[in-house]
């Protein structure tokens, strides 16, 4: 009889560690899948930039060393990806460049007139928000996932199940705005 | 209507809402079933048994036929909303700031990218259907693409994006075949016993089925009324859920906001659109809900007081 009880408390102990095992997996894939997004969107952006400045050079003849800046500004930060702790920074440094940029662009009427500059002006818009919101569901993501492996009880089992912790990502405040560029 | 300051509170209780909304509507559907097999019983036994088999099988082929028809609703549904006239699928390149905030908000709502339409008509409005998460598509109208800012568009759309990540469609779904069933049955119970009456006249006095005949008499007649006041009771939750979720993506509420603002004036019926798919849409196409519509029967909450929340979450 005893033996049929000690077998039942073992079974519910295994069933209970597979149930916290599973959703800390699940958990920390979400967070490595939306970690991957962000990666994409930045290198989107490290595509995108090199083009809107190709195609606005002419018209911007006398503005070359901001454009040098955004070029500079982008090839660190391609430089820098891969390494966490060096591509946030450069990452942001990019974002101020790429705002100076477009708040330049204001000042150039013909530019607005052109189609390929509308539509490469929308590309960066949306790859900024995609970043952003990428991000967010990201750090979102890890919240979800820290709390679950930090809560009672799954906090018994979570480190020697090998689940540590996850970071957020952070990037400097001028990452998160918007480029706010009225073509019209 | 209590105050709910930040979205994740706002859908926990929307969330309860619509639980309770379920369960009346699916005790009301087991009851019936229940009673019109009590019934049977009755009139072929000629008394009354304390429990009722025959109402329990009832009960249980009520629930057997609802996931049924349910099941094949799921699976047709898709094709005669998308059907809908002038409506066309795009790409990226056919209209790219729709597509790409599609993207952003899919992005933002960890789920797989949509398929896109765009409705060619002037009116302003925008649905979402799919049965599974990652089988999911998002319209709008072209009036709408032509009316509303990139922030406006990105309000709306996250708006449809919770639908989809919410499962809604399919929720309601399964709520409009349960209502069906509930109608369907009654209606039955209803000629039944009009035969029933007529056959225990001839007998005279084998009653004992007399009370349960005036319960299920009032049953029927009311129930499907009361089913569909819940079906509309859990439409409206779902929109105000889908609200408080669009801000959780965007946490952007003035877009939707201001989006509402126009939506409201010109949510005007186009080709396609019939009560069958009304509930679907931002807002509802066909009737404008305002604070004076009897609320029991409206697909959709008030557009004032929808923005009167998407404001209480920091508008």
């Amino acid at each position: 009889m005893s033996t049929w009880i000690f077998l039942g408390i073992v079974v519910a102990i295994g069933l209970w560690l597979i149930a916290v095992y599973n959703g800390l997996v699940g958990g920390r894939n979400q967070a490595q899948t939306a970690w991957s997004q962000i990666d994409v969107q930045l290198k989107r952006r490290h595509d995108l930039i090199p083009n809107l400045v190709q195609v606005v050079k002419d018209a911007m003849a006398y503005e070359q060393e901001t454009l040098t800046k955004v070029i500079q500004a982008r090839n660190n930060a391609v430089a820098a990806s891969g390494n966490a702790a060096q591509s946030g920074p450069a990452e942001a440094a990019l974002s101020q460049a790429t705002h100076g940029l477009l708040a330049l662009m204001e000042n150039y009427p013909q530019l607005k007139a052109n189609d390929n500059v509308m539509q490469l002006q929308e590309e960066l818009t949306t790859t900024e928000n995609k970043i952003a919101f990428a991000r967010q569901f990201y750090n979102d993501s890890v919240n979800t996932y820290n709390t679950r492996r930090q809560s009672f009880p799954a906090v018994l089992a979570a480190a020697s199940l090998g689940f540590g912790p996850m970071d957020l990502f952070n990037m400097p405040e001028t990452e998160r705005a918007v480029p706010k560029v009225a073509l019209r | 209507m209590s105050a709910t300051t930040d979205f994740v509170a706002a859908q926990n209780q929307n969330r309860r809402n619509t639980m309770v909304l379920l369960a009346v509507l699916t005790v009301l559907a087991g009851g019936i079933g229940y009673l019109v097999g009590a019934l049977l019983e009755t009139e072929s036994s000629g008394s009354l048994p304390a429990v009722s088999q025959m109402g329990i099988a009832a009960a249980g082929l009520m629930a057997a036929v609802s996931i049924g028809w349910s099941a094949i609703s799921l699976a047709v549904g898709d094709r005669m909303v998308l059907s809908m006239a002038g409506a066309k699928v795009i790409e990226q390149q056919d209209a790219p700031q729709l597509y790409n905030v599609v993207e952003e908000i899919s992005i933002a709502a960890g789920v797989p990218m949509p398929r896109v339409m765009v409705l060619e008509t002037d009116a302003l409005n925008a649905f979402a259907t799919g049965n599974k998460v990652g089988n999911g598509t998002i319209a709008v109208t072209r009036g709408l693409l032509n009316s509303l800012t990139r922030d406006e568009l990105q309000g709306v759309v996250a708006h449809e994006m919770a639908h989809l990540r919410n499962l809604d469609t399919r929720y309601m779904v399964v709520v409009g075949v349960t209502v069906g069933l509930i109608a369907l049955v009654c209606d039955m119970a209803l000629r039944t016993m009009n035969l029933g009456r007529m056959r225990s006249d001839d007998r005279k006095g084998s009653s004992g089925g007399g009370i349960l005949i005036i319960v299920l008499l009032v049953v029927a007649i009311l129930a499907p009324l009361a089913a569909k006041a819940v079906q509309m009771a859990v439409s409206r939750q779902r929109e105000y859920l889908a609200d408080a979720t669009s801000v959780q993506f965007t946490r952007n509420p003035n877009g939707l906001i201001s989006a509402l603002g126009k939506l409201a004036e010109k949510a005007a019926p186009f080709p396609g659109v019939s009560r069958a798919t009304q509930h679907l849409f931002i807002v509802n196409p066909i009737h404008q809900f305002t604070s004076k519509t009897p609320a029991l029967l409206a697909t959709h909450p008030d557009i004032e007081d929808r923005i009167a929340r998407l404001r209480n979450l920091g508008g």
